[in-house]
């Protein structure tokens, strides 16, 4: 792709990567396959038309930002499916919370613990910290807390990626009885990608992990000043 | 006259209806937080303070939920989609493709199984010890 001319540049790969995620995603409805998952499969072949082309990051980004904009008015839409849900929010809202606050210490508490142990520098592992919580509210804790916030962005959706495909392994070997466990740990695990693994499981559940995605954001975007004093 | 009002209110309808205006409100009101955020420097992102106002919204009864579910659907369905070009930052990482980048999928791994399954337990535990007390 010609980098000398920006315009065509940015649209040539603005519509690769809704093309590539256009065709991922049919053929994972066709093929349900850990691997033709359209996070893992589209962006595996953008990196390799990539490298291919010698395209650097930063003029792959410049044509595609706008793509993850988008990720803003995404947001504001969760307010549909919590609202829809608002009375089972209303009669469970704690064990929500103690979910969310058991799940936030153990994704900081362990990713702190891991990259100690597997002797990560000090930079990858603030960054590896706010992985469990959706990118926006990620971002801004990596930034806090002295992290990486464009590393902690590919942190995440890496969980996300893993997380979809390991819960509902996980949903198997668990005693779960309540759509509200088995939202919550989509929710927590593998924030949006989770939310969309969790509503082809069911609509309650789907809900719930929306909900408990944007509680795990908000809880940690308050506590990072606080977590940001412990960790440094 | 009136033929020509009649048509002008349906055709009104008929784009309040449509994905492309609701997903265009969506963007307008996720604009107007994150202007908010900037203005006010909120330590929260713009898109959720759009969530919250919408919301709230939804609750006071000025927003009905139709005149905004095909547009919230439709970003919900293609929400994905907008986590793809993040990835490509691997370009800039090219030690990652080695065996450290190994390690951190092990780590990120390990760390997952652990927060969902530790969430999920803490929020059943939670939820049979609430039946059990229910029925006392």
């Amino acid at each position: 792709m010609p980098t000398s001319e920006p315009l065509l540049s940015n649209v040539l790969w603005s519509l690769a990567t809704v093309g590539v995620y256009l065709a991922a995603r049919a053929l994972n409805q066709r093929w349900n396959r850990w691997w033709t998952s359209p996070l893992i499969l589209a962006p595996a072949i953008l990196l390799a038309v990539a490298l291919w082309l010698h395209t650097s990051y930063q003029v792959y980004i410049r044509g595609t930002h706008w793509l993850m904009l988008l990720l803003g008015p995404a947001t504001v839409a969760f307010a549909l499916p919590i609202y829809e849900q608002r009375a089972l929010i209303r009669r469970h809202w704690p064990a929500l919370l103690i979910g969310v606050a058991a799940g936030s210490s153990i994704a900081v508490g362990s990713a702190w613990a891991l990259s100690s142990w597997l002797g990560l520098s000090e930079a990858l592992r603030l960054s590896m910290v706010p992985r469990s919580i959706s990118t926006p509210f990620a971002m801004a804790v990596s930034g806090d807390i002295g992290g990486m916030p464009s590393l902690t962005a590919v942190f995440v959706i890496l969980t996300g990626i893993m997380g979809a495909a390991i819960g509902e392994g996980l949903l198997r070997c668990l005693p779960l009885r309540s759509s509200l466990a088995r939202g919550a740990l989509f929710g927590m695990g593998a924030h949006a990608a989770g939310v969309a693994k969790a509503h082809q499981i069911g609509g309650e559940e789907g809900s719930i992990a929306g909900l408990v995605l944007v509680m795990a954001g908000l809880l940690n975007v308050l506590l990072a000043p606080v977590l940001a004093v412990f960790l440094r | 006259m009136g033929l020509s009002k009649y048509v002008w209110a349906r055709s009104a309808i008929r784009l309040r209806r449509s994905r492309g205006w609701q997903m265009g409100i969506l963007t307008g009101l996720w604009l107007l937080s994150e202007g908010l955020v900037r203005l006010l420097r909120l330590p929260v992102p713009g898109g959720v303070i759009g969530m919250g106002l919408v919301l709230l919204l939804l609750v006071n009864g000025r927003m009905r939920p139709s005149s905004m579910r095909r547009g919230a659907e439709c970003f919900l369905e293609y929400m994905l989609l907008f986590f793809v070009p993040a990835v490509l930052v691997l370009l800039d990482h090219p030690e990652f493709l080695s065996w450290l980048g190994l390690k951190l999928l092990v780590l990120i791994m390990t760390s997952t199984v652990l927060v969902m399954g530790g969430t999920a337990l803490s929020v059943e535990l939670y939820f049979r010890w609430g039946v059990r007390h229910a029925h006392e």
